[in-house]
């Protein structure tokens, strides 16, 4: 067994940190006494670590989920380009941690999608939460046809500003908030409708049926994607939002920010 | 009442017989309170109140005397049944000639037991008010938050404790008026801090229903022109120029909105 030992200790020489994806209070123990710095990624910070990167979705490929946690950490500079970093998480749903993986913190290239998350105009929890709604959405489709539908969030003012109505706002004078339980079942209900939904940063439904008129010059999106592509790159290049399209042709969900996307997901993989 | 009873009984039927039926009376206490002792746990266990009261010091305290709450209240109902109908047999039977102490007492227990009631319900209504305050406030992140949820179950203690020496007929009008007077100072000074707040949300509740202006509307408040961004209950937040102005509800209801239409 000398040659995996050796393969071991090859591996884990000189690293900078330890990216641990999860939140058992155990595991966390066992490393927070180490002499290399330990970072904790996972969706709440139940073992209370100094260094703790939010993790809002429940990213299913490790590609995604250590790109996202990388992202993290150097945003807050637990990690510094160039150091070399070991990942610890987990591939396959029935273990609990059962991969490593030694990586240099700048080998991704950045796409923002921390920045999405930490550093956009809505709350986190609000892009969680459209997020989710997109993907619920993509997975049953209205009827079983597939849907499209577009979600602009945050910078709501300006954005209701830019855009006019299709025709009457069914959600005007309501109270809607995307976090709400009812949510799911009325926003497929709406997505039969044309145009935008408008959600301001604390989460309120403000709008559907609206019409974007966004100037789609110089906007670079992979050739194929739709209109609605189009107007969610050109708005959010013009205004401080985000937005959330689910594809009708391909079913893919894909958030755009300041005009280029920043994350792509398949429904089916949530 | 039982004493009237009582000298019923004795007129009807002869000294002996008497004597043979407060025995009587004796043993159908026994099985009555036995009953209720029964009941009350029945009781507790459909009602979930064996749940609600789980984990709080006084059931804590209870099972370490080898007892629960449903254990303790049974108890003490079972024993008020059985001095009940013990006092009613004597009664019968004529043993005791101080008929008078006893009807004393027989007043007097009800009202025990009320007051003894009174301190357990107001112990396990303490201790769940200050969990239950205390999981509310758990989102922030602030030392002194912690003294809410205790001040919170030791007024409860405290109305529990005055309705029991209440019922004992303890003078209790110096605690009484101890009482308001912390009642109004709750009232008057939370009414005083809270004033602005409150103001907010009745102005924000007719902004909300009649929205007057929404979000996205271009409007002018007090000489500041921009964009309405977001509303809620208490302030409504316009932009202009990356700068973010967020007016009090009621400041917009007094002084009026400027809508601006091109």
């Amino acid at each position: 067994m000398t040659g995996l030992g050796d393969f071991f200790d090859d591996l884990v020489e000189d690293i900078a940190a330890v990216l641990l994806f999860t939140q058992d209070n155990s595991t966390y123990g066992h490393f927070a006494e180490a002499d290399v710095s330990t970072v904790v990624v996972a969706s709440d910070n139940a073992v209370d670590a100094d260094e703790f990167v939010s993790l809002p979705l429940e990213f299913t490929d490790v590609e995604g989920r250590i790109r996202f946690g990388l992202e993290g950490a150097l945003d807050q500079e637990f990690v510094e380009e160039g150091d070399d970093v070991l990942c610890l998480t987990q591939s396959f749903d029935e273990n609990d941690l059962d991969t490593i993986v030694r990586i240099r913190a700048d080998e991704f290239t950045r796409t923002g999608l921390y920045d999405l998350f930490t550093n956009s105009r809505p709350d986190a929890d609000v892009v969680q939460d459209v997020l989710e709604v997109a993907i619920e959405l993509g997975k049953k489709g209205q009827k079983g046809k597939p849907v499209g539908a577009l979600f602009v969030v945050g910078d709501a003012g300006k954005v209701m500003n830019k855009s006019r109505p299709l025709s009457y706002n069914p959600f005007e004078k309501s109270h809607v908030h995307v976090g709400d339980p009812i949510v799911n079942v009325m926003l497929k209900e709406f997505s039969r409708l044309d145009g935008a939904f408008v959600i301001s940063d604390g989460g309120k439904i403000v709008s559907a049926y609206r019409y974007l008129e966004p100037d789609a010059e110089g906007i670079d999106i992979p050739k194929g994607l739709g209109t609605r592509h189009m107007a969610a790159a050109g708005t959010t290049r013009d205004t401080n939002a985000i937005a959330v399209v689910l594809s009708e042709s391909d079913g893919m969900v894909r958030a755009f920010k300041a005009g280029e996307i920043v994350l792509e997901l398949d429904p089916e993989e949530y | 009442m039982t004493t009237n009873i009582a000298d019923f009984i004795r007129q009807v039927f002869s000294a002996e017989t008497a004597f043979t039926l407060a025995v009587g009376i004796l043993i159908i206490g026994l099985v009555i309170s036995y009953l209720v002792w029964r009941w009350t746990h029945r009781l507790f266990e459909q009602t979930g109140i064996n749940d609600a009261v789980e984990g709080t010091s006084f059931e804590r305290t209870a099972q370490g005397m080898g007892t629960s709450t449903a254990g303790i209240i049974g108890q003490i109902l079972a024993v008020f049944v059985y001095v009940l109908t013990a006092i009613f047999a004597f009664n019968v039977a004529q043993i005791f000639d101080t008929a008078l102490f006893w009807t004393r007492v027989t007043n007097y227990l009800p009202r025990l037991f009320i007051a003894l009631v009174a301190i357990i319900v107001g112990l396990l209504a303490g201790e769940k008010g200050q969990l239950l305050v205390q999981e509310r406030l758990q989102s922030i992140k602030l030392p002194e938050v912690a003294i809410i949820p205790t001040l919170v179950k030791y007024s409860i203690y405290y109305i529990a404790g005055l309705i029991a020496l209440a019922q004992l007929g303890v003078a209790t009008a110096a605690l009484l008026v101890l009482l308001g007077a912390y009642a109004f100072g709750l009232v008057f000074l939370g009414g005083l801090a809270f004033k602005d707040l409150l103001a907010a949300a009745a102005a924000g509740i007719y902004l909300l229903l009649n929205e007057p202006y929404s979000i996205g509307d271009e409007v002018r408040i007090e000489g500041t022109r921009g964009i309405v961004q977001e509303m809620d209950m208490f302030v409504t937040h316009v932009e202009t120029d990356g700068k973010e102005y967020i007016f009090p509800n009621q400041q917009i209801l007094r002084e009026g909105v400027v809508r601006i239409r091109e």
